[in-house]
């Protein structure tokens, strides 16, 4: 059937515009999915290669200091299969170049590398340790690129106190670390913060802890209960100023690769779902016109003695033709889109290696879907194709029914001029073809809105983090609880214009039978320098009475404003409470329980601590300041705000900006390939009528203002209906990428609106363009010639 | 080869094409038309019937019903003995694809194909059919193979029509108002095609037209008015197409 393929593909050349539109629509479709497809399984098989390979523990415990023989109790606990012990600690880092103190976590590894330890580490450049050099160090990848360090450089940090020269010998990476981020922080500021790998003798020696640890990994053997190790590691550690031991879930590093596979997982699933509908409808729409406008080619082909199944066939190659040029380009537009996404997450997250794979799995069965829906999309026509009878082909269309509508009533009628009269009415007598060409629209303008929500979600976070919350300039972290006496030592600090303090205590929250380990925040005021600010942007107060949760965590707990939460001490005295649940607020990030921290102390029953502390500073004092931290003893990390929000806003700046330019490009396919499809799809149908209008005296802008009119006012009436599918997107994508790692907060601005408006109005306009050409080249004889 | 016609021969025993009763009603906007009331006819072959018939009259309908494009209301219609009626729609399309060369009005040509593909279209499908380009120069149109449907005057188009219909060596060839579209010069030349492969293919010619002066180069013709035959006559003075004037 040689020729009947050769009519097909010439027919698909004429109808290139329309049939191209299409395929951009499949390979929109086609690459989110199988970009984002691959994303995913990259991710997840690189972190589950990184994990096996360098042995990431399964449970974790920080303790004070506990003595070294408990490894050995430890590891005959049931279901424990290995046990490594170190010491971490946190300290001040005086960076070279930088200006500001940075934060480094120290964590021990032994001096010979031999027997295979848990949380390995993997050395990417330079060299590992040598025994008795105790200033030597390897550091974090990050860190050192960030900073523009190599091995064999130098940086001092204060550690317990005394300011050590450090010799950075080797690059690592960890797995424990692949989103590295300082503790109490959210996102990475890889200039400020580093992990440190050091001598274990070298930091027993430091923080006078021979003998001991501060910190214990473990893996289980396979089918162990990580419930009951845990149990028994928090019984036996008791003692030691453990804060709880926990499981992978709980591991922010692991947390967060967690959330963002899960997050892909959904975007695979609702983007590609709107591309395939939009594919769906436009083959619909197109091969229902291929088959009207060759009703006597079906017949003659028919009179031939070609059967339904050859007509049919032939028929469905319109649809799987595009449908199979949009699955080729999409695959390798998905591919090269893979494999840049991969390169951002390169940026979030620290893997020893990322691999990026491309799985023909993905492609398989993206490409099946896609055929599928072309198919699902050309079967109407198909079928009419099929069913026609020959003799009835041969004969024209027999006219539309047309009878009076809404619009024709008195007094509507006579308002209307001739032109609006013949769009409105047909707009009236297509109903459902209209409103699915609205729908179509709408749906291009949605994922443009949603696709700017997120920008105005973190728009809003950052507003909320960075200046209503926070209004402090420095975070001065401590190492260990300190007694409400040290408030004067900031007092008296040149350039220190306001303080506060805030103590963090380590409890466990219990209700009925739902537990979990969560620190108490207890702060002396609520509209100091750090303010409770929910996702609204509302502010709340401490209730008078209680403690304040956020709501994701009074969700996990199961409790309400009223119950009665019960309350373990970890450290100290380690007291059991109970305690009123006094509010809620529904914060953007992390889960938080604030109170009074009189209140917090007297139920402590210690004389009060404080952990860290806000002070708001003098600018012109900050260099001074600076040196003043970098030797301050006693500090686990400083937090600059203006630091944070800057690497933040260039963290962002560069994933966000790629996803929106990736949408909005997308939304512009869809929006281009539904209206320019509408237009010559209603020119194709009306080139009679039209060029009679024309015969019979109408101008050519007449003519064009009756065709183009149509689609402007579908268009015009897909905005506020893509607007609120659009919203409506956004609050489903709200929900399902919310954790309880941050919630995204539900804000749209005006910009939004306004950039899709202004995105869709041009894209229309460009689309109405390609068509008016054609519309006034009409070549009146030869269309009122020719026979419809 | 097909056989030759042999005139003297044609009678009873060698009916083709046997109606009885048709009877065709459909529904057209919102109106019902009798397109066909019962009507009986024999074609023989080798025989070159002409329809007559006003706009209207019913002949598309009976020569659609004939191709086995459309089905009667009620009614039978047999061909070889065999019911085309009760044929499923493979066993139709089987026969059209064997048995029927369609020439239609409006020439029906593939836009998109040369005319040497679109007599290739159906040589492709058929069982033991000519070569393409036999075909087109049968009808003339040796030179033109290349030209597609555009590039071709209305009698040129008209022509690959027709070597399309004949190119498959059908039993029965139906023409459809072939030169309904066309000035009178080339509407003999389109003819004269038709008498042509009438004569040297030995092909059984059912032709249905308006146009009255067309009957001279029939060796039968065939009246109908409102779906009934008024009238169905042997034409014993049949002339050569290019000495008919209209």
């Amino acid at each position: 059937m040689k020729q009947l393929q050769r009519k097909l593909l010439r027919d698909l050349l004429h109808l290139k515009g329309q049939m191209l539109a299409v395929a951009a629509v499949v390979a929109c479709g086609i690459s989110v999915f199988v970009s984002m497809s691959s994303v995913k399984y990259s991710l997840e098989a690189s972190r589950e290669r990184y994990y096996s390979r360098y042995r990431f523990a399964d449970v974790f415990l920080q303790v004070k200091s506990a003595p070294e023989f408990y490894r050995e109790t430890v590891s005959r606990i049931h279901g424990v299969a290995s046990v490594t012990t170190r010491i971490t600690t946190d300290v001040t880092l005086d960076v070279p170049g930088l200006d500001e103190p940075a934060t480094g976590r120290l964590v021990s590894i032994p001096e010979y590398r031999g027997a295979p330890v848990l949380n390995d580490l993997f050395l990417k450049k330079g060299r590992y340790i040598e025994p008795g050099k105790p200033e030597e160090v390897i550091a974090s990848k990050p860190f050192l690129e960030a900073n523009n360090l190599v091995p064999g450089d130098h940086i001092s940090a204060v550690i317990n106190g005394h300011k050590k020269e450090l010799l950075i010998v080797g690059m690592g990476l960890s797995p424990e670390y692949i989103y590295e981020v300082q503790p109490g922080a959210f996102f990475p500021d890889k200039r400020r913060f580093g992990v440190f790998w050091m001598s274990r003798k070298a930091l027993e020696s430091a923080l006078d802890m021979t003998g001991g640890f501060n910190d214990l990994s473990l893996t289980l053997a396979y089918g162990a209960s990580e419930k009951d190790v845990i149990m028994q590691l928090d019984n036996l550690f008791r003692r030691y100023g453990s804060l709880g031991a926990y499981g992978r879930s709980e591991q922010l590093s692991d947390r967060f690769i967690v959330d963002e596979i899960k997050q892909v997982g959904i975007q695979i699933t609702f983007l590609p779902l709107v591309f395939l509908a939009v594919a769906v409808f436009l083959l619909n729409i197109v091969l229902r016109r291929i088959v009207a406008t060759q009703r006597d080619q079906i017949a003659v082909l028919k009179a031939m003695g070609y059967s339904n199944e050859d007509v049919g066939l032939h028929y469905l190659g319109y649809a799987m033709i595009p449908t199979a040029v949009g699955a080729i380009v999409g695959t390798a537009l998905g591919a090269w889109l893979g494999r840049g996404l991969m390169n951002i997450y390169a940026d979030f997250y620290n893997f020893a290696e990322l691999v990026y794979y491309f799985r023909i799995e993905d492609v398989a069965l993206s490409v099946i879907l896609s055929f599928i829906a072309a198919l699902f999309g050309a079967l109407g026509a198909v079928r009419s194709a099929v069913m026609l009878p020959p003799a009835e082909a041969m004969r024209p269309d027999s006219p539309v029914i047309y009878k009076p509508g809404l619009f024709d009533r008195e007094p509507l009628r006579h308002i209307m001029p001739v032109p609006v009269r013949i769009i409105v009415r047909n707009l009236e007598r297509h109903q459902w073809k209209s409103a699915l060409s609205v729908l179509m629209i709408s749906l291009a303008v949605a994922i443009l809105i949603a696709g700017r929500y997120t920008y105005d979600a973190v728009d809003r976070m950052v507003q909320v983090e960075f200046s209503r919350k926070h209004r402090e300039d420095v975070t001065v972290i401590f190492n260990d609880p300190m007694p409400p006496s040290i408030a004067y030592n900031f007092a008296s600090m040149d350039g220190v214009l306001e303080r506060e303090f805030y103590r963090e205590e380590p409890v466990r929250m219990s209700f009925l039978h739902r537990s979990r380990r969560q620190s108490i925040k207890g702060l002396e005021s609520a509209v100091g320098l750090q303010r409770l600010v929910d996702k609204s942007n509302r502010q709340v107060n401490l209730p008078q009475n209680g403690i304040l949760l956020t709501t994701t965590l009074a969700d996990i707990l199961g409790v309400r404003p009223g119950d009665r939460l019960q309350i373990d001490f970890l450290q100290g005295k380690q007291l059991h409470r109970e305690l009123l649940v006094g509010g809620t607020i529904d914060e953007i990030l992390g889960l938080s329980a604030y109170m009074n921290i009189a209140e917090l102390n007297r139920l402590a029953g210690d004389g009060g601590a404080l952990n860290a502390a806000y002070l708001r500073i003098d600018r012109l004092k900050g260099a001074q300041l600076n040196t003043t931290f970098k030797k301050m003893p006693g500090v686990a990390g400083i937090m600059m705000l203006k630091a944070l929000k800057e690497s933040f806003d260039e963290l962002i700046a560069r994933s966000m900006t790629t996803s929106t330019i990736i949408l909005t490009t997308f939304a512009c396919v869809l929006a281009f390939a539904v209206v320019y499809n509408g237009a010559r799809i209603s020119l194709s149908e009306r080139a009679r009528e039209l060029s009679s209008l024309r015969v019979l005296g109408m101008t050519k802008g007449e003519i064009s203002f009756i065709l183009l009119g149509e689609q402007a006012l579908l268009t015009l009436a897909a905005i506020p209906v893509g607007f609120l599918i659009g919203i409506a997107l956004s609050a489903l994508l709200a929900r399902a990428l919310s954790s309880e790692l941050y919630r995204l907060p539900f804000v749209f601005s005006a910009y939004n609106f306004l950039f899709a408006f202004i995105v869709i109005v041009i894209v229309s306009f460009v689309s109405a363009l390609a068509v008016k050409k054609r519309l006034t080249s009409l070549d009146l004889v030869e269309v009122l010639k020719t026979r419809e | 080869m097909a056989m030759q016609a042999d005139r003297s021969g044609i009678g009873e025993s060698q009916a083709v094409l046997r109606i009885s009763d048709l009877s065709k009603s459909y529904i057209m906007g919102e109106v019902q038309v009798d397109a066909l009331k019962q009507v009986s006819l024999d074609f023989y072959a080798g025989e070159l019937a002409v329809l007559l018939g006003a706009s209207g009259s019913g002949k598309s309908t009976l020569l659609n019903i004939i191709g086995g494009l459309d089905t009667p209301t009620s009614g039978k219609l047999f061909f070889h003995g065999r019911e085309i009626t009760a044929a499923t729609e493979a066993e139709l399309t089987a026969y059209r694809r064997r048995s029927i060369g369609f020439v239609f009005q409006f020439y029906n040509l593939i836009s998109s194909l040369s005319a040497l593909e679109n007599v290739q279209l159906v040589t492709e499908i058929a069982e033991n059919p000519m070569k393409a380009d036999e075909a087109l120069r049968l009808v003339g149109l040796g030179d033109r193979l290349n030209h597609f449907p555009a590039q071709l005057s209305g009698g040129e188009q008209q022509r690959v029509a027709i070597a399309r219909a004949v190119a498959k060596r059908p039993e029965l060839l139906l023409c459809d108002e072939p030169t309904g579209a066309l000035d009178f010069q080339t509407g003999k030349l389109v003819l004269d095609v038709i008498e042509n492969v009438n004569r040297e293919l030995g092909t059984t010619t059912l032709v249905i037209t308006h146009n009255a002066s067309i009957a001279g180069m029939a060796d039968r013709v065939v009246r109908l008015r409102s779906g009934e035959v008024s009238e169905d006559r042997r034409n014993l003075t049949r002339v050569s197409p290019s000495e008919l004037v209209w």
